[in-house]
């Protein structure tokens, strides 16, 4: 268990830890190291089971040939449509190891969705998870005529499903070591039938606007972030890790996936979306990367579990975190902590803060690290209260993942640190735009030329479309995206992001939408909590019968305006929310209101919800 | 809020030792309505009767009935106040006659002769039970022990009927039939009427408002014309469902109560 003032273990490292150009050679090259170590965990029936390096090679090996037995031919397009399983790791790494172009979809997407994704990568074959997303492959597949084949991972309930074009993965498994007992050295042929500079996988971003566009990685580029996120913090060997983002959204499927490939750090995944928090507590991950929604959760969790301790617990609580946050303010001062100080915070450890942290499940952390949006100043301090260094990393799945990260030697909460040493990261003189330029720069966007030329100018700058700001040491602030950022009628330049931020740092807020653009005020959307508000409405008595009804009651308005009230206090006077409207609806990451890392998308909510928003500027 | 309401529950909270089966349940029975609350298995739905008729005292939250706060009240005088409750599996005297068991219903009536009036209305109703009269009530078939603990709740001259499962146990044609009755009982009688129900199909159907309680929650709650339309309740309740691609499903969609 780690202290703030001594975070030696969190060191950098330079040499290659696995060799490989590709991201599939750097697998087999890992497995030849590490035999029979674990590299995977899943829950089966309630209980972990490991899977070995070996037997993850040996299941690839089979699905890759399997491939190779349909026709899937070198450089062909597979996708992946599921959620966060062991079986899409397997697929993925059987698809580049065959050559081939791997690509996820959001096991959220539509079936409307689907068909473009897998029309515009030109998917051959398509991995599906189970019956639910099968449904939605055979509702479009008449109107894709490049699939060959539906691969399905669990065939629950399929069992009296016949369809010449579908098949299971143990079909798959069972086809190619046939094919491979009858074609020797064929396997060894298609592992290495692609470069370093060829397309390796295409992650489609979510589009906040217009229809999602397919980001290329090269394996040179993947392996060169993958190699340099060492070099930011090193993983090591046996750290636990926990796989529970999509693997479709560069966050996991490089911070996650291929990091552990390189590092052979264990992943553990979660049984489904709703069991995060007690798979964290039974892995109590060494090594943590979240998204600011999953630490936000995890702080209205011990908030509320605060407020209904008793007196001498809550006073026990606060004195604890008071020390935690006197420890973190000198560390972040870099001042010494003086040893007086050292033993109270052991003692409030001893009392509290351990517990707190088991109650997460982050008491064996080494290391958390926040990316993928921006986070609040205050929650970062939080978690450094508790003695665990959080750093943030900020990046995008054009860069591939992280490009600048918080040091551990010196942590700035606010910041999203310097650039890291295997990017050039500056600030657009013009504009103010952060602008990347290294090998993790990604290849373009498939099939769309012109929107390439947009983002990677003649000199290879990519232009991130976040604004910002660098200080002395290098460090880099967010401000906000270039787009988002407001102009008041008053002609006033507003961040939206910061007061959003403050919002969601309530326990009852879960995601906001700051408004005034081109307006003479600000005003904003608010998306509650659900499992806060309810509980806040049982203990103050306020009746409602349904999600609507919770978001028109007075006292939760009043509620909600407390919290408006509390943030506007931290902003300026023309930074000052005037008024605000609950969403009414309780959105699920099927909506496409949400991202699917359930943030609201911002312009597709201002649309959406026009006539609420002009009801707040009458 | 409560002004053209004849019961009302507010933030109804009720447990079973330390597990909470209703987590704040508010809602609102209009005078001469059929209201129904649907729900699963261990939804709530029984718990929220026993609260409203004081079998079970509530932990939280407040129920009003005719203006009158009758929370944790004790139930005989609820039964006083024109509320009866006709629980779930019947529970009728087995041992006494079928006459007696009506009797027992109108034990807190002191004007014989309305008594004798409702007991005419009640074999009216249910002829079976005029037939069976002086029968033990013990040996009736559970279609008609069911029109005798409807019958019995109807002799204390309720205003307002609680109805627990009266579909529980019995052939659709049964059903059929007392709900038939139920729903004279509403029109011509006039009373209100509170009725749990599985049957979602049958209770859509008779019923004027509907709520539906997931986990001890209310989720929704509408007209049950407008509650028959939606999505999740054609899904989940009445067993409609798109077959898909593939002409059979099996995986369940997610409810989002809209």
């Amino acid at each position: 268990m780690s202290n703030l003032w001594d975070l030696r273990h969190l060191q950098p490292r330079h040499d290659i830890v696995v060799p490989g150009d590709t991201v599939h050679e750097m697998f087999w090259n890992a497995v030849q190291a590490r035999g029979e170590k674990t590299f995977m965990r899943e829950k089966v029936l309630g209980i972990w089971r490991a899977w070995s390096w070996n037997r993850t090679a040996d299941a690839v090996r089979e699905m890759t040939m399997g491939l190779v037995a349909l026709g899937f031919e070198s450089g062909e397009c597979a996708s992946i449509l599921s959620n966060t399983v062991v079986d899409w790791v397997l697929s993925d790494l059987a698809i580049m190891s065959g050559g081939g172009v791997s690509n996820g979809i959001y096991p959220t997407d539509a079936a409307s969705q689907v068909l473009y994704l897998c029309e515009d990568s030109a998917t051959r074959v398509l991995f599906v998870e189970d019956e639910e997303q099968l449904d939605k492959a055979l509702e479009v597949r008449a109107r894709l005529p490049l699939l060959r084949k539906i691969v399905v991972f669990d065939m629950e309930g399929l069992s009296h499903f016949a369809d010449p074009m579908v098949l299971s993965l143990s079909r798959l498994q069972a086809l190619g070591r046939a094919y491979d007992a009858e074609h020797p050295g064929e396997f060894e042929r298609r592992r290495t039938s692609r470069g370093p500079d060829d397309l390796a996988i295409l992650i489609y971003t979510s589009g906040t606007t217009g229809r999602p566009k397919g980001a290329m990685h090269s394996h040179r580029g993947l392996v060169y972030v993958t190699r340099g996120y060492n070099t930011l913090i090193a993983q090591v060997e046996g750290d636990e890790r926990m796989c529970f983002l999509p693997l479709c959204h560069v966050a996991e499927r490089l911070g996650g996936e291929f990091f552990a490939i390189y590092t052979g750090a264990i992943l553990n995944f979660v049984e489904n979306p709703d069991t995060v928090p007690e798979n964290v507590r039974e892995i109590a991950p060494t090594a943590f990367t979240a998204v600011p929604r999953v630490w936000e959760k995890f702080y209205s969790a011990v908030t509320i579990a605060v407020a209904e301790a008793g007196r001498a617990q809550q006073l026990l609580y606060r004195w604890a975190l008071g020390v935690g946050q006197r420890v973190a303010d000198r560390v972040l001062a870099e001042q010494p902590v003086p040893a007086a100080l050292k033993l109270e915070f052991t003692l409030a450890r001893w009392l509290a803060l351990n517990n707190v942290r088991k109650l997460i499940g982050i008491h064996r952390a080494r290391l958390l690290v926040t990316g993928a949006a921006p986070i609040s100043p205050d929650l970062v301090r939080w978690y450094l209260a508790l003695g665990v260094p959080m750093l943030e990393v900020w990046g995008q799945t054009e860069s591939g993942g992280a490009s600048t990260g918080m040091l551990a030697s010196r942590i700035k909460p606010g910041s999203i640190g310097p650039a890291c040493a295997f990017n050039e990261v500056k600030v657009d003189g013009a504009t103010s735009e952060l602008l990347i330029r290294g090998p993790n720069v990604f290849m373009g966007y498939l099939n769309q030329p012109e929107k390439t030329a947009e983002t990677i100018d003649a000199e290879g700058w990519l232009h991130t479309g976040d604004v910002g700001a660098v200080d002395e040491d290098g460090y880099f602030r967010i401000t906000d995206r270039m787009r988002d950022i407001i102009i008041t009628a008053g002609g006033k330049n507003i961040t939206p992001s910061e007061i959003e931020n403050e919002l969601k740092f309530s326990p009852y807020i879960t995601d906001a939408v700051v408004i005034g653009d081109k307006r003479a005020y600000l005003t904003v959307l608010i998306m509650i909590d659900q499992e806060n508000v309810e509980k806040y409405a049982q203990d103050n008595d306020v009746p409602f019968s349904n999600y609507a009804s919770l978001t028109r009651a007075r006292q939760v308005l009043d509620l909600i305006q407390g919290e408006v009230d509390r943030t506007n206090k931290k902003f300026a006077r023309v930074e000052q929310i005037k008024s605000f409207r609950l969403i009414e609806t309780q959105l699920t990451a099927e909506d496409e209101e949400l991202t699917p890392t359930m943030k609201l998308k911002r312009s597709l909510v201002q649309k959406k919800y026009a006539p609420l928003i002009e009801s707040m500027y009458r | 809020m409560s002004e053209d309401a004849i019961l009302t529950l507010t933030n109804v909270e009720s447990a079973y030792g330390p597990i909470r089966a209703i987590r704040g349940v508010s809602l609102r029975v209009r005078p001469g309505e059929i209201a129904t609350v649907l729900g699963s298995n261990g939804a709530g739905k029984s718990t929220i009767l026993k609260t409203i008729s004081g079998i079970l005292d509530p932990r939280k939250g407040t129920v009003v009935f005719h203006g009158e706060d009758i929370t944790a009240q004790d139930p005989a005088h609820i039964v006083q106040r024109g509320l009866s409750h006709v629980p779930e599996g019947r529970e009728v005297f087995p041992l006494l006659s079928v006459r007696d068991n009506l009797m027992m219903g109108a034990y807190t009536r002191r004007d014989r002769d309305e008594v004798a009036r409702d007991l005419e209305l009640v074999f009216g109703y249910f002829p079976i039970l005029k037939e069976r009269n002086h029968q033990d009530a013990g040996l009736l078939s559970g279609g008609q022990q069911q029109m005798l603990a409807i019958s019995r709740a109807i002799m204390a001259a309720p205003q307002l009927i609680l109805l627990d499962e009266p579909s529980l146990g019995l052939s659709p044609l049964l059903t059929h039939e007392i709900f038939q009755i139920v729903v004279r009982i509403n029109r011509e009688r006039g009373t209100t009427l509170l009725l749990v129900e599985q049957n979602a199909n049958m209770a859509l159907n008779v019923a004027d408002y509907g709520y539906v309680l997931e986990n001890g929650r209310i989720v929704m709650e509408d007209t049950c014309e407008r509650l028959r339309e939606k999505e999740d309740i054609r899904e989940f309740y009445l067993g409609m469902k798109e077959v898909g691609a593939r002409g059979e499903r099996r995986w369940k969609k997610k409810k989002t109560w809209r």
